[in-house]
């Protein structure tokens, strides 16, 4: 007996004193290590912080069932539960990057890093996250849910700054990694050519920004900020396939099939010694719900980042897009909503573009950064239709930028930059473009609580045909701005910005002279004037907890020789300087966390007045009201959302193409409210420990028929299957 | 987290959106109803009586939506209809706007059309100031060329006996400059 009670206690022993530890890695879910996270057990002092590649071990903890709270600042805190026994393996921990977290968030667009609350205009930053769940099959999809923007087509309007006129002259500065991204011809922003796959973050800056962008920056900027370089070898694979739901209308069923769409997309990640590079290839082909509008898109991006010493990295990126696509200019009439005019039958549109940019940036000291910058983009398109419609465009940009802190209280940054493109055109003319500008802007911290801002920008640009030495349209613009800030406490920020902002007219728009189909000639105008614009906002932030923040602006903006289409009296098209227009508008952005970490709701709404002062009516293509609902529920590894996006009925648009006697595209001057609902399910997992997600995404669900610009039906109710995972 | 309360806050929050998404349920955009095929238009006769002033160079038959109150009114989109060019010294024109249709930009579609006029020019080529052209003769009521008829156009057909006298020596009120 006494030897019996001896065993006991001895086994008892041994199984009470078994112990082992929990081991694992937290990565992003882009599978790259996340250094710094804190994991605890929940209920003891048991605890360790990941290091540098994302592993972490708690040791000698007993046997049982814990929970674990995974924790790092600018990601969604995790609780996860573990049975310790002898067979726990490596646990993998996928944490999302956190939503509300203004404080953390880092803006550049203004050509330094500020956090997003020391901003003095409007600014929304969006995450890859925000891009990831959505399949957006290109980035203007994904400005369609951004309130305050507004997508007329392919062209983008940031509070009212665009109606459309094709792409031509865009009034918002694209840019990659502060490379303004737009083509030497058109001056349009082919969404395509972003590599969706390879982006950290987005910010939008909204009102102009001219001084400190020049031209085409007047309505605001879209900063695109492209992945550092990764610490572990990733490949991601991004597949989707869909299909959009046929009419409900039987006239307007021109194919018996569902038309489908489908894309792929590999992209490789590593670094070797001081070189981090990215490989991408893509293929994304659309048959489209309407004839004549299909496009076939190979994408291929290189990026490679020299860290040439501990103060200075070379950054060099290069986009190819080869894009064959049909050319649906408007519908035959509302009873063939689906096809296009029997004239405009059968066109199509071949294009490559090649963007090269290399950014040095060098630490010179403690106090001086400087970034230099150049850029190449060609663009080659032909049109093939009755007649070839063919340009040939190559801009090249250069900028020098210099930031220096004169102490803590005082920043500097100044730039000059340069630009030049040459284009050969059977419808733009030849001709050339160049451009020369210089810029500074001081921002000062001396007062309590208050960021003051000044900024100012010369521009001087000349646009002359070739072989000629007329200059047809040279501008000297000065564009100056100010901005204030001001903490009033740790959850409440003012802001208010004035400034000014001026856009030459692009070779597009000036030289133009030949049908762009439908019937529609344009005509040149070589009197075209820069247009210029002054505009003020002021708003708030305010930060209720970390779960709710509310974002309110004021805006207001006076554009004076405003460049838009108009008809001329011999039935052409011709763009024209407008006296003068305005454009006031309120805009509310609030962000909710409901349930922390798994429910969040996000609501936008946008009044905007926009009037042609000279002609007492609305400008075309502005809705006066917009509102968006965005929901997420994400009960890991689930996830649900649901998008409603709403634009009041535009008031004015092209009605002198669109009613008798012209009478170009029959019933184009229908059009109605948009009411659009999308919604996606999605399932995360492990793939030998590596993050991978399906998403199942519902696009205008109800099916409802509406128009972004007359004559052309936006996408029918379409559905699709999206498979992202990582090797 | 409460539970319950949890379960109230998602509860509103889909209540919200469920409201939202419901709060507009028709299909939007519609297809017109079908219309009869075949072309629009009209037909008639115009009459010259008198001698033709000296060097005329353009006679048309010429439509206008509305009643022309200012220069800008005569070109389009309030201008809808040019016909050919109608020969010198002519004493009779018979037309049909299908067959005669000088600017095919322009189309005739349904509706009420006020103002059909014949407008004589001196240009050689055709001219669209205001100031080139003089108005000869109106579609009018009884005879009375100070009241314009209205011509109505239906969807596929053609409106016939649209017919206008010129009086050289009787013109009609002109229309501002």
């Amino acid at each position: 007996m006494k030897r019996f009670l001896i065993l006991f206690l001895l086994i008892n022993t041994v199984i009470t004193s078994q112990t082992n530890s929990i081991k694992g890695r937290i990565i992003n879910e882009n599978a790259q290590p996340i250094f710094g996270a804190n994991i605890v057990v929940v209920g003891t002092n048991y605890g360790d912080a990941s290091d540098e590649n994302g592993f972490f071990e708690i040791k000698n903890i007993p046997f049982g069932n814990y929970e674990l709270k995974v924790s790092c600042i600018g990601y969604e805190t995790r609780r996860i539960k573990v049975n310790l026994d002898n067979n726990l393996k490596l646990l993998t921990v996928v944490l999302k990057t956190s939503v509300i977290e203004t404080e953390q968030i880092v803006v550049s667009a203004g050509k330094f890093e500020q956090k997003k609350e020391d901003l003095t205009v409007s600014t929304t930053i969006i995450q890859p996250e925000f891009i990831n769940r959505k399949n957006y099959k290109t980035f203007d999809e994904l400005l369609r849910d951004i309130p305050g923007v507004q997508m007329n087509l392919e062209q983008v309007s940031i509070r009212g700054s665009s109606g459309y006129s094709k792409g031509v002259g865009a009034r918002v500065l694209a840019a990659i990694n502060g490379i303004p991204f737009y083509s030497g011809d058109n001056g349009d922003v082919v969404w395509e050519m972003i590599p969706l796959s390879d982006i950290e973050r987005v910010e939008i800056i909204k009102g102009p920004a001219s001084s400190l962008y020049g031209t085409s920056a007047i309505g605001g900027v879209i900063n695109i900020i492209t992945r550092l370089p990764v610490k572990s070898p990733v490949t991601n694979i991004n597949s989707y396939f869909g299909a959009y739901d046929k009419p409900k209308y039987q006239t307007w069923r021109w194919n018996k099939n569902y038309r489908t769409f489908y894309g792929m997309e590999i992209t490789h990640s590593n670094s070797v010694s001081n070189l981090g590079y990215t490989i991408s290839l893509k293929k994304f082909d659309d048959l489209s719900y309407k004839r004549d509008s299909f496009s076939k898109k190979y994408l291929a991006y290189l990026k490679l980042n020299f860290k040439t010493s501990e103060r200075s990295d070379l950054t060099i990126f290069t986009n190819y897009l080869n894009m064959n696509r049909g050319n649906f200019l408007y519908w035959k009439d509302s009873r063939h909503a689906l096809i296009p005019k029997d004239e405009d039958t059968n066109k199509t549109v071949k294009s490559n573009r090649i963007f090269t940019g290399l950014i040095y940036h060098n630490k010179f000291s403690d106090k001086l950064v400087g970034d230099f910058k150049i850029s190449h983009y060609y663009t080659r398109f032909d049109g093939y239709g009755v007649e070839v419609t063919s340009s040939d465009a190559n801009l090249f940009r250069g900028e020098a930028l210099f930031n220096y802190n004169f102490s803590k209280k005082v920043l500097f940054t100044s730039g000059i930059e340069t630009s030049y493109s040459n284009v050969k055109s059977n419808i733009f003319s030849n001709t050339k473009f160049r451009g020369f500008a210089f810029y500074g802007q001081a921002e000062y911290r001396g007062l309590k609580n208050l960021i003051a801002t000044f900024g100012i920008r010369y521009d001087y640009i000349d646009l002359m045909p070739v072989g000629s030495r007329d200059t047809i349209s040279g501008k000297n613009a000065l564009t100056p701005r100010a901005g204030l800030n001001y903490k009033l406490n740790d959850n409440l920020v003012f802001r208010a910005s004035i400034g000014t902002g001026f856009r030459a007219p692009t070779p597009a728009e000036v030289f133009t002279t030949a049908g762009v189909g439908g019937g529609i000639d344009i005509k040149e105008n070589p009197n075209l004037k820069s247009e210029t614009s002054f505009s003020i906002e002021t708003g708030l932030l305010y930060q209720y907890s970390s779960n709710i923040s509310l974002d309110i602006a004021f805006y207001k903006t006076e554009y004076n020789n405003f460049i838009e289409p108009n008809l001329t009296k011999e039935g052409k098209i011709m763009f024209v300087n407008l006296s003068k227009a305005r454009i006031l508008g309120v805009e509310i952005i609030n962000d909710i966390n409901v349930i922390p970490s798994f429910l969040k709701l996000t609501l936008g709404y946008n009044y905007m007045w926009a009037r042609d002062i000279e002609k007492k009516k609305a400008m075309k293509y502005r809705p006066r009201n917009t509102f968006n609902v965005q929901l997420r529920f994400t009960p890991l590894p689930f996830e649900f959302g649901v998008d409603f996006r709403y634009a009041s009925k535009v008031e004015e648009i092209d009605f002198d193409v669109t009613q008798p006697p012209l009478a170009l595209v029959r019933d184009g001057d229908k059009r109605v409210p948009v009411y659009v609902t999308d919604i996606l399910v999605g399932y995360n997992f492990l793939l030998k420990n590596m993050p991978g997600k399906v998403y199942l995404n519902a696009k205008n669900i109800f099916n409802y028929y509406y128009v972004e610009f007359i004559g052309n039906l936006a996408p029918l109710r379409n559905i699709s299957l999206n498979l992202q995972f990582y090797l | 987290m409460n539970k319950k309360l949890m379960n109230k806050k998602v509860f509103t929050v889909l209540a919200i959106l469920v409201l939202l998404l419901f709060s507009k349920c028709d299909k939007g955009i519609e297809p017109e109803p079908e219309k009869p095929s075949g072309p629009a238009g009209f037909s008639g006769k115009i009459t010259f009586v008198g001698k033709w002033p000296e060097g005329i160079k353009r006679t048309h038959l010429v439509v206008f939506k509305n009643i022309i109150q200012r220069s800008e009114d005569f070109f389009p989109p309030n201008l809808c209809f040019v016909s050919d060019s109608i020969p010198y010294n002519s004493s009779e024109f018979v037309y049909n706007s299908i067959e005669n249709n000088f600017l095919p930009i322009l189309q005739l579609g349904e509706g009420e059309y006020s103002y059909v006029v014949v407008a004589q020019s001196k240009t050689p080529e055709i001219s669209l100031d205001r100031k080139d052209w003089f108005v000869v003769g109106v579609y009018c009521v009884n005879a009375d060329q100070s009241k314009p008829a209205k011509l109505v156009i239906n969807a596929g057909k053609i409106t016939p006996n649209v017919n206008i006298v010129v009086d050289f020596n009787n013109p009609p009120p002109q229309p501002p400059m």
